[in-house]
Order: structure tokens, then C-alpha cells, then sequence
């Protein structure tokens, strides 16, 4: 049976099938359903980092970031997270212990509102003896796929007011609302907030049907810092250890019944308690770590000197599945252009001469050089 | 980048300076004090572990008058009576009547003697919340402090350093009377720039930053050497002069395409996968799917 075909747009695929589907989804502004597992996705607003967690991050799922040291790239990808929702139309919640939300608000990078180039496909010089693959395009490093699902930013620029303003935003400031209170009170405040913005915009589907359903999507940088009360980065036996663990777990519980989305980062630099950390990981559903170059001595580094990190993937969930597809290549970095935060696979140079190469290697400390290394701290020369 | 931090030209916030035993940053502290004086500014200075008299020494009677000092040294944790500073007052409210009780319109610098003596009698976490209403609220431009990076845990060091706009970590330097000083800036556009001078501190305070900086990645200089070119050193010929690369561009290929062909061959085809299929006479070609029926 030859399925009808449809013709693609303008992108080079591969091939031409469409899959003819009778969508009895909701179909909210913003969100498609997941190629792998059918579940409703949103684009957390950098498009290689949906291709790492399985095309996006799904409704009703927690995605933990790692904060750099200098929590500059984490602030980057929340705001990117928050652009997103502004642009898709869906709603936003802000909750910050440290700057006031509508400061963040207001640094939105600017969304660019036409395609972008596809590659320089022009530039490329003829090639004399391969000239049958001079149209064929480069092999992609940085990870996409086929279909575009979200949007591009100038970094450069801040979003427009009026754009920002046409999405409803909610606010939560932690010095507005505790004075004196202890710490357990801290983050059960912020959990009764959240729960009275769900029932009051009808997330949770108790809304009456003729109401358009949309998404929230939920902001918390920082959580964990001194500043929500917590001694969790101060200490290495805290005192309250449980008051962050219980939140995420109430938070996963009140997402998991309603139409939100949730993205926090946290400064798991500060943290030395491996058992807290795992733990926290383990009751956010997407979590992955940034570790910026700056400020280490891994910036002079000759290997890392088009990228601004690495980035880690710690945990991919499985929804409604019993295997979720994890990115095969392990070792990721990150790099912040001025239009794209793009995350690529790290990989060696070819080994030109013996010195360099093996110096290099061995200062990498097994970061990259997983599988292709066969002992790194040798002997430099083999003589025959 | 010091210099900068001392004259006071970056726009103030929080400015931590990290010392350790091997070298005391109290001398650098009073250099920063000595050249906001010298600005004009409004001084304030909380010494827990610091007593006047030693201050005078250090600073000059002069200085000492201008500054306002608040005695947190004879009595902080309020044993006896009547104890003009102690710990516990180191809360915004507290702090806010201090600073607010002058009326000029100069900016407000507080200078704190030190962060280690405060953090081990209150809960870090109070501190933080002060220190981020100190550098939000408008009455003080700059708050400098001293921590000592061993007294403490690692994490608590660093929890306070996640919140400060500059941290200078000093260290003895190779030579004698001079220090080595990291400085590490975070710009309110939240770009980090940091630096590693050599200073010295004369007599009267001035610091004198030495013009070579040393390299932030010293132990990086072998990787850099020369690159081994492989054509050098051989018995034979690896490299082409340009008459030989002109005659080799000029060679005519085997199984070379003329340019017409080659670019009838290159236009790009609409998708490289397309499926023509044409119904035979036998076969039952339905346009209908047949899950249409389906009811799930």
C-alpha cells in the first residue's frame, strides 16, 4: 500500500513520507505531541536542548538545570524558557528570592521573527574530484531535527514591551511575601501560590470546557540558595535537609494533575552532599548540568576554545514507556552565539603530531576521550 | 582591574576580599578605606575584629575622625550593658537606622571587619538575606568585607561569593612585599571578567599594582610550542613551488565531466526520495483509509 504522499516544505529531508494522523489531542497553542511516546510537548526555547531531552520537554514534567558557577548560562536558558512561553501564548510564573521578577522580565532576549539562513550553502568552494557532493550539506555537529519546533533569539536585543505584556505573567518575590518566618515556610508559601495560580487559571482541567485550554509555564532560579532560608549550600549536614526534597515532590505532584511546566536551576556547585544532590535529581524528571569554562583553567585550553562549557545530561525521564532515547554521543558543549544557544558534540581534533595531541589529551581527564583513548599517560614515543 | 575597584569607578555593589592565613587582606582593606576617604565619601566601619587603637595606628589619626567608626570589637555579643555594637544588630532594620542617620546626599560606603566574625555567630542564611537587601536598597552604594576563605567551610565561602559583584582573593606573592591579587567582576549584563595583578601597599596606603599581570594559565606555555612541521627535515621533496602547483592545477583529471554536464548533474532535485507510483489494472488502489473505522 503507497501511502499518499504530501510534499515537505522547503528543508532538504531525506525523505518525503508524512504520517497521516487523526489527532484526538488537544491542541493548544505552542505544544505538539511527542514523536516517541505521545505525550504533549512544549519547546523549552533552545532548540538543540529539546533534541537532547526527547524533542522537548513534556507537560507536566520538572526540568532541573545545574547552575554554572557564575550562573550566567542557566539564568540564559531560563530566560530563553520564559521567551518561549511568552511567544507561544501560554502563561508564565516567576519565582525569585534574589532579583525581582519583573527585572527578569524585562531581560528577555528578543525573538527573530523571520527564518534564519539554513547554512551557507553558497560558500562553498567546487570541488574538483567530489564535485557529485558539492550541493549535499555539511555533517551537522550541532543537534537538530528535521522538523523546527520553537523559536529563535537575538541575545543582543531585549524583547519589546508590548510583545512581553501580551502574555499574562505572575509574580512571586520572596522578600514581599515572608518577614520572620522560619524556613519550612519559605518554599510551602511558594508551593500554596503555585497551587492557587493552577486552580485560578483552571490548569487542572476544572475550568469549564468552553474556556481555551493553555499552558503554564513555571520559572524558579536559584532555588536552594541561601537566600530561600535554606543552609542546604552552607553546610555539608544541613539542618533542614528534607525542606527542598519535600517541595520537589510537592511540586511534581501538583504539575503531574495540571497543564504546567516547570524549569529550576539550582547551584549544585555549592552542594557537596552527593546524597542530597542525588536526590533532587531524582525527584525532577529532566535534569542536566552546565559547567562553564570561565573563570577554570580549562579556558586556555586549546580544545575548548570555540565553546563556553560543557553541558551534561544527567536524567531523561520515561513517560508512559519503558526505554526513553538517550543522545548517544556523551559528551556535549555548549556555546552562546549571539542568535542561538547552540549545544554540539565535542569532538578531538585529528592527531596531527605526536606531542600535542597526547599533552591534550591527558589534560582532558577522560572528559572527551571516553572510547577513542588507549592510555592517555604514556610513553610519548614508540620506537620500531 | 584593581585599581579600578579601589577608586571606586565600577558602581559600587558588593565587594568581598578573601584572605587567608598565609596572607591578612586587612592592609588592602584599609587602602580601600583610606581612598574613599579620599573620595569624599561617607565611611562606615563595623570592627569585630579590630581595635581603635590599632586602627588609629594603622590609619592616622586624620582618617580615623572622618570615619565613622562603630566599636563592635569591646562588647559584640552584648555581655554587659549598654554594648555599643554587637552582632545581632547586623540586620537591615538595624543597619538602616545606622546608616540613614546622616543626612547628606554622599554615597554610603560600608566597610565590614569581617564577614568571618559575623557568619560564625549568625545563621548564613540570615546573612545572605542582609547582604542581598544591602546591595538592593539604595542606602549604601558599596559594602566591602574581609573573609577569611579558611576559617570557614568551602560551600559557606562560596555561598557568600555567589552574591558579591567582585571578589579579590590575595595571596603572598615570590617576592617579599608583594601580593598576588584575583579579581573576579560580574557586570550587571552578568559578563565575568576577571584578572591576576601584583601589588604592593606603601606606607601611606597607596597601592602600586605592578605593570606585568601573571598569566591567569601559566602552566598552559608548553602546549603552545612550536608546532612540528612535518615536511621540514626528510630526504626528499614534500613541499611544491609555484610552478610545479601552477602546471599540477592545470593537469587535465581522467573521467572529468564537462562544466555543462557537471551542473546538469548538480541542479538540485526536489527531494531526493519520491515514491511514483502508478496503479496496475490489478490492483485495488482505494483512497479511503482503513482505519478510518476505527473508534478508540
Amino acid at each position: 500500500m503507497a501511502a499518499p504522499m504530501k510534499s515537505m516544505g522547503s528543508s532538504f529531508n531525506a525523505t518525503s513520507f508524512q504520517k497521516k494522523t487523526r489527532s484526538k489531542l488537544i491542541s493548544i497553542p505552542g505544544t505538539r505531541p511527542s514523536v516517541q511516546n505521545g505525550q504533549l510537548i512544549v519547546s523549552t526555547g533552545v532548540t538543540s536542548l529539546d533534541y537532547l531531552i526527547g524533542g522537548g520537554l513534556a507537560v507536566g514534567t520538572v526540568l532541573l538545570i545545574e547552575e554554572d558557577r557564575y550562573n550566567s548560562y542557566s539564568q540564559m536558558v531560563l530566560k530563553y524558557f520564559m521567551a518561549e512561553g511568552v511567544l507561544c501564548g501560554h502563561e508564565l510564573f516567576l519565582a525569585s528570592a534574589q532579583d525581582h521578577p519583573d527585572d527578569i522580565l524585562t531581560e528577555l532576549p528578543a525573538p527573530i521573527l523571520d527564518d534564519i539562513a539554513s547554512g551557507p550553502h553558497a560558500s562553498q568552494d567546487a570541488m574538483k574530484i567530489a564535485w557529485r557532493y558539492q550541493n549535499l550539506p555539511k555533517v551537522q555537529t550541532a543537534l537538530a531535527s528535521s522538523s523546527r519546533f520553537g523559536h529563535y533569539y537575538d541575545v543582543s536585543k531585549k524583547m519589546e514591551p508590548e510583545i512581553r505584556q501580551a502574555a499574562n505573567c505572575h509574580a512571586f518575590y520572596l522578600p514581599e511575601h515572608s518577614t520572620e518566618s522560619p524556613l519550612l515556610e519559605s518554599y510551602s508559601a511558594l508551593l500554596r501560590s503555585i497551587q492557587e495560580v493552577i486552580r485560578k487559571g483552571g490548569f487542572d482541567g476544572a475550568a469549564p470546557p468552553a474556556k481555551s485550554r493553555n499552558v503554564l509555564r513555571i520559572g524558579l532560579p536559584s532555588l536552594g540558595s541561601p537566600l530561600w532560608g535554606d543552609d542546604l549550600c552552607c553546610r555539608d549536614n544541613p539542618a533542614h535537609g528534607h525542606a527542598l526534597t519535600t517541595f520537589l515532590y510537592g511540586l511534581r505532584a501538583v504539575l503531574r494533575s495540571s497543564l504546567s511546566v516547570a524549569v529550576l536551576t539550582i547551584p549544585s556547585h555549592l552542594i557537596q552532599n552527593r546524597a542530597v544532590m542525588g536526590n533532587i535529581t531524582r525527584l525532577c524528571d529532566n535534569a542536566i548540568a552546565l559547567e562553564s569554562f570561565k573563570g577554570s583553567d580549562r579556558e586556555t585550553n586549546p580544545l575548548y576554545k570555540d565553546y563556553h562549557g560543557l553541558l551534561h545530561v544527567r536524567q531523561v525521564p520515561r513517560l508512559n514507556c519503558l526505554l526513553t532515547e538517550l543522545p548517544d554521543h556523551k559528551d556535549l558543549a555548549f556555546k552562546l552565539k549571539r542568535k542561538q544557544f547552540t549545544i554540539e558534540r565535542l569532538h578531538l581534533p585529528p592527531d596531527l603530531s605526536e606531542t600535542v595531541s597526547r599533552v591534550s589529551r591527558g589534560e582532558l581527564a577522560g572528559a572527551a576521550a571516553t572510547g577513542t583513548s588507549c592510555g592517555s599517560s604514556g610513553n610519548k614515543h614508540l620506537d620500531f | 582591574m584593581l585599581l579600578e575597584l579601589i577608586q571606586g569607578t565600577e558602581g559600587g555593589g558588593l565587594i568581598i576580599i578573601q584572605d587567608s592565613i598565609h596572607y591578612s587582606g586587612r592592609t588592602l582593606l584599609m587602602s580601600f578605606i583610606k581612598a574613599a576617604l579620599k573620595r569624599d565619601e561617607v565611611v562606615h566601619l563595623l570592627a569585630f575584629e579590630l581595635h581603635e587603637e590599632e586602627l588609629k595606628h594603622e590609619l592616622g589619626h586624620s582618617c580615623l575622625q572622618r570615619l565613622k567608626f562603630h566599636n563592635a570589637f569591646h562588647d559584640p555579643l552584648g555581655w554587659n550593658e549598654n554594648p555599643p555594637f554587637t552582632v545581632h544588630q547586623f540586620i537591615t532594620s538595624e543597619l538602616d537606622s545606622l546608616l540613614t542617620s546622616n543626612q547628606h546626599s554622599k554615597p554610603v560606603t560600608l566597610v565590614i571587619d569581617s564577614f568571618s566574625f559575623i557568619l560564625r555567630h549568625l545563621s548564613p542564611s540570615a546573612v545572605c538575606k542582609t547582604l542581598q537587601q544591602l546591595k538592593k536598597g539604595g542606602a549604601v552604594k558599596t559594602t566591602l568585607g574581609l573573609l577569611h576563605s579558611d576559617m570557614h567551610h568551602r560551600n559557606m565561602v562560596g555561598s557568600i561569593c555567589h552574591l558579591a559583584t567582585s571578589v579579590l582573593t590575595v595571596a603572598p606573592g615570590h617576592q617579599c612585599h608583594e601580593a598576588v591579587a584575583k579579581t573576579i567582576r560580574r557586570a550587571k549584563s552578568g559578563k565575568i571578567s576577571q584578572a591576576v595583578e601584583r601589588f604592593s601597599i606603601s606606607d601611606d596606603m597607596t597601592v602600586k599594582v605592578q605593570s606585568k599581570p601573571v598569566p591567569v594559565g601559566s602552566g598552559q606555555g608548553e602546549a603552545g610550542d612550536a608546532e612540528v612541521d612535518p615536511t621540514a627535515n626528510l630526504t626528499f621533496n614534500l613541499r611544491l613551488s609555484d610552478q610545479e602547483r601552477q602546471a599540477k592545477e592545470k593537469l587535465a583529471l581522467p573521467f572529468v565531466f564537462s562544466k555543462e554536464k557537471k551542473s546538469a548533474l548538480l541542479r538540485p532535485v526536489p527531494g531526493s526520495g519520491r515514491i511514483l507510483y502508478e496503479p496496475d489494472a490489478n490492483d485495488d488502489y482505494d483512497q479511503e483509509d482503513p482505519d478510518d473505522d476505527l473508534d478508540i
